[in-house]
Formats: structure tokens, C-alpha cells, sequence
């Protein structure tokens, strides 16, 4: 790094700024743990990645999907599955890492909850991109393509984090809904 | 008791605050391109948003800087005796005070996250027709803005000593440091993409930690200028090399027995008081006295305001030749 042309003629030093050394040997630390984190999770480096793994678990599996009704958009139907639109592009994501849909009905308080236990792997309904739980959960982008939305911006509510979900999630919707 | 003092700059002086101005404006434009580019990628790291709000803290100087230029460059008046030198060091505090309080609330906001284990959720963007992962994009923007403080920040730095101005320098020492902060939050995006959640929050304590360190530094600096602190250089490094040259020049003087300085920075130039005890019991003439201010005030285009003041014995404050 380029250092100011001084005429230092020593003297009292203080300590050195954050131009110095503990800075660096700090970033350096980060690194290394960055380097070791990827060799500790192995080859299989895939990223994103989920934390909790959701993707791993779906793959060829099942996919624990949650609905909060809203007529036009995801109903219950009579076997305990959903049908509507957003069910619909649930099922075919799902079918696309060929996987079974296992459906769960509440309302978005009790989704949220489900999705923070991961206890579901995503969860569908009304919610827009204004959603207030995004604190709570991860939202996918909004999508005002979605047949039924009357131009709201419907987003996929997923566990916070799970970021190879939400970007398996949104290059599908984008593929789908485009 | 005589007052010497010059409003104008010397040559090398002039051109390298010209080029101050030049490069503080370009800072400020480049300043707020990476800030609008960040805000186009931010999703929900913390480590970006932090790196976002600390390039936003970057302008403050960088603003006090100029506005302080428009003071200082006025003559002293009756009611502003010593002019408006102190501008500079004003704003050197209102920056320090931002970078301490801004960088405080970043670092709390941070380990609660890390705490109550908040896994940053960072999701895609749709370009021409392909689905790509924000990190990636997170980590380009921050590759691509890094280079500009590594250009800018050096420039500074060699403009800062020869306009003995510490905001500047300031300024100048944080953007070469800026790269820190590109990293650590790089760091921390990769970390979030290999699943490990809490390297964004890491970085982010990290970055804000630095800029709480910068805080604490300037804020220091600052009051301590504002306290009147025998002058020091402009890195603040050590008392100012013109102390003693001023009390050498003035022991030259063959009518002066002992001599003492109060030297204080008023923020790019210095109000100097020379106490000394002459040799003979009468003073010298005023012409003499004159004649040796006007020889202390060449030796250094900041010694703008000398007062000579003839003692019988020093006082105690005053700073002896060392």
C-alpha cells in the first residue's frame, strides 16, 4: 500500500491507524475462516447454499409446502390438498426436483411459525412483496404474473435464509411466469 | 505586541489546494455513484449495508472540507479577531462525531443479528432473461468501487501535509483504508453463499468496528485542536517541528536573553505568542520587533498570527527549546 510521502524523523509513534497491521491480519483471519468453512462443507460447494439444507432435503423427496387461503389464488380441496394458481406453480416446482407436495392449512401467523421451526420448507396465500413478515421469513421477488393477483406483486414466503431455496424458487417462477 | 499576518497562499500551497478541491469534488461524485450502485444490489446483508452507510459517512468530510474552504479563506474581522481558521477543525469534529455515532448503532445492529442468529436471506435478480444469484452481483459492485479510494486516497494524502490540514488527512486515511471494508463484506457474502450465515453479521461488526475506530480518532484529534493543543503535525503524530524552529529563530536574536511559544492550530494555520525576556532591561524598538516577526512568519507560510510579547520572567505553560 502507498504511504504518504513524510519526512519522518521518528520521534513519539502512536499507534499505528487502521491502515496498518491488526486490520489486515484481521481481513486475513476472515479469509482463512471463509477458506476453511469451504473445505470443511466439502466438495459438494454449491452457491448459494442453505444453511439448513431445505434443497438437500426436497431433492427427489418431499416438499412441505404450507397454504393460507385466499379464494382465487390457493383453496383447500376436498383429499387435503390445494388447487389455484399458486398451488399449481407449488406442485410444479416441486415436480421439477421430483419431489411430493405434503400440504399444511393455517393462517400466516402459524406458517411463518412453521416455516421459523422448519416445519414446512415454504408457504403460500395472499402475501405481496409488502409483506410485514419478511422480518420473520424469507420472501421470494414479487410477481405480478401470477393468474388471480390482480396486479399485486405475490411473493413465496420460505425460512429465513435458505438462499439455494429462494434462488431454485425464483429462477423457476421466472422461467414459469415469464 | 505586534501582529503579522498573511491572507494569501504561498505558490505550492495554492496549486495543491486547487487540487484538493478538484479531487474532493471528484470523491464526492464517485462517492455517490458506488452509493446508488450499492443500493441497486443491497438485499439483506448487513455487511453490505453497512459498507453502504459508511460510504454514505465518507461525504462528511468530504463536504466539511468545502464548506469549511468558504470560512476560512475570509480576513479576520473586529468580532472575528483571529479569522475563521477554526471551520475546518469544526468539521473535522462533526465528522469524527458521525463516524462515532453512525458506526456505534451499525456495531449494535450487527450483534443483535448475530445474536438472535438472523440468517441474512439474499435472494436473485433477473437480468436479460437469467436468474442470477444477488451475491455475485453484491461481490462485482465491490470489486469494481474498490479501485476508485485506492486512487483517490493516496492523492490526498500527499495533498494533506502540504496544507497542513487534517480533515483532509482524514479523509485521505479512511479512503486508503476503504479497502477493508470491500473485503470484510465480500468475506462476508461469500461466507452467506457457502451457507455459513453468520460471516455477514461478522463482517459487518468488523466494518463497523472500523468505523468506530475512525470515529474515535477524529473526534480526539478535534477536540483536541479545538482545545488548543500546542500544534502538531497534521497526522497528529507528534508536536509540530515549527515549535522549536520558532524559538530557535528567536534565541538568534541577539536582544532576546530566554524566549518561550504558545503555538496552537487553528485548523491549516497557527496563532503563535512569543513570550521572551530581553537582554537589556529596556524592550527592544518596534521596528526591531517587527523585523523578527515578519523573519519568524517567513520561515513557514502557517505562522500567520505572531505576537511578540516581552516578559520579565516566562510562563510556565509556555514551551521552552527542546
Amino acid at each position: 500500500m502507498a504511504l504518504a510521502t513524510q519526512r519522518s524523523t521518528g520521534g513519539s509513534r502512536r499507534p499505528p491507524t487502521r491502515g496498518n497491521g491488526p486490520g489486515r491480519r484481521r481481513i486475513a483471519s476472515l479469509i482463512g475462516m471463509l477458506l476453511a468453512g469451504m473445505l470443511l462443507s466439502g466438495c459438494g460447494l454449491s452457491i448459494p447454499s442453505d444453511p439448513n439444507g431445505t434443497m438437500d432435503r426436497v431433492e427427489g423427496a418431499v416438499l412441505r409446502a404450507g397454504a393460507s387461503v385466499e379464494e382465487g389464488l390457493v383453496e383447500k380441496a376436498a383429499d387435503g390438498g390445494a388447487f389455484g394458481p399458486l398451488a399449481d406453480l407449488v406442485e410444479a416446482f416441486a415436480e421439477e426436483h421430483g419431489a411430493e407436495v405434503e400440504w399444511t392449512f393455517g393462517s400466516e401467523e402459524s406458517l411463518v411459525e412453521h416455516l421459523e421451526q422448519h416445519r414446512i420448507d415454504l408457504a403460500v396465500g395472499g402475501m405481496t412483496a409488502d409483506t410485514p413478515w419478511s422480518q420473520m421469513a424469507g420472501t421470494t421477488r414479487g410477481y405480478d404474473e401470477v393468474p388471480g393477483a390482480e396486479g399485486r406483486e405475490i411473493v413465496m414466503l420460505v425460512p429465513l435464509g435458505e438462499n439455494e431455496l429462494v434462488y431454485e424458487l425464483e429462477s423457476f417462477l421466472d422461467r414459469e411466469l415469464s | 505586541m505586534r501582529n503579522v499576518g498573511r491572507t494569501d497562499l504561498p505558490a505550492e500551497q495554492r496549486t495543491a489546494l486547487t487540487k484538493a478541491i478538484r479531487w474532493e469534488w471528484a470523491t464526492i461524485a464517485y462517492t455517490l455513484f458506488t452509493i446508488s450502485l450499492v443500493a441497486l444490489v443491497l438485499g439483506n446483508s448487513q455487511a453490505m449495508k453497512t459498507a453502504w452507510i459508511e460510504d454514505m459517512l465518507s461525504l462528511i468530510p468530504q463536504v466539511s472540507f468545502l464548506v469549511a474552504l468558504l470560512f476560512i479563506r475570509r480576513k479576520p474581522t473586529r468580532s472575528f479577531p483571529f479569522g475563521k481558521h477554526r471551520a475546518m477543525t469544526i468539521g473535522h469534529l462533526v465528522a469524527g462525531v458521525a463516524l462515532l455515532a453512525v458506526g456505534g448503532n451499525l456495531a449494535v445492529e450487527a450483534a443483535i443479528g448475530l445474536i438472535s442468529g438472523e440468517h441474512p436471506t439474499i435472494g436473485t435478480l433477473q437480468l436479460f432473461g437469467q436468474t442470477i444469484w444477488l451475491g455475485w452481483l453484491m461481490v462485482g459492485v465491490m470489486l469494481l468501487i474498490v479501485i476508485g479510494p485506492l486512487i483517490y486516497g493516496p492523492a490526498k494524502l500527499r495533498l494533506a501535509p502540504k496544507l497542513h490540514n487534517k480533515l483532509l488527512f482524514a479523509d485521505a486515511d479512511m479512503a486508503r483504508a476503504d479497502w477493508h471494508t470491500n473485503a470484510a463484506s465480500i468475506v462476508g457474502v461469500l461466507g452467506v453463499g457457502i451457507g455459513l450465515w453468520w460471516l455477514d453479521g461478522a463482517a459487518a461488526i468488523f466494518i463497523s468496528i472500523g468505523i468506530v475506530l475512525d470515529g474515535v480518532r477524529n473526534t480526539r484529534f478535534a477536540i483536541r485542536d479545538l482545545m488548543d493543543e500546542r500544534a502538531r503535525t497534521h497526522d497528529d503524530k507528534r508536536t509540530h517541528p515549527l515549535v522549536n524552529a520558532v524559538l530557535a529563530e528567536m534565541l538568534r536574536q541577539p536582544w532576546v536573553r530566554d524566549a518561550g511559544v504558545r503555538m496552537r492550530d487553528q485548523g491549516q494555520v497557527f496563532h503563535t505568542e512569543i513570550f521572551f525576556v530581553p537582554t537589556r532591561r529596556r524592550p527592544p524598538r518596534t521596528e526591531t520587533l517587527h523585523a523578527a516577526a515578519e523573519r519568524i512568519a517567513a520561515l513557514d507560510w502557517k505562522l500567520q498570527d505572531i505576537s511578540l510579547i516581552p516578559v520579565g520572567r516566562l510562563p510556565d505553560e509556555a514551551t521552552r527549546l527542546e
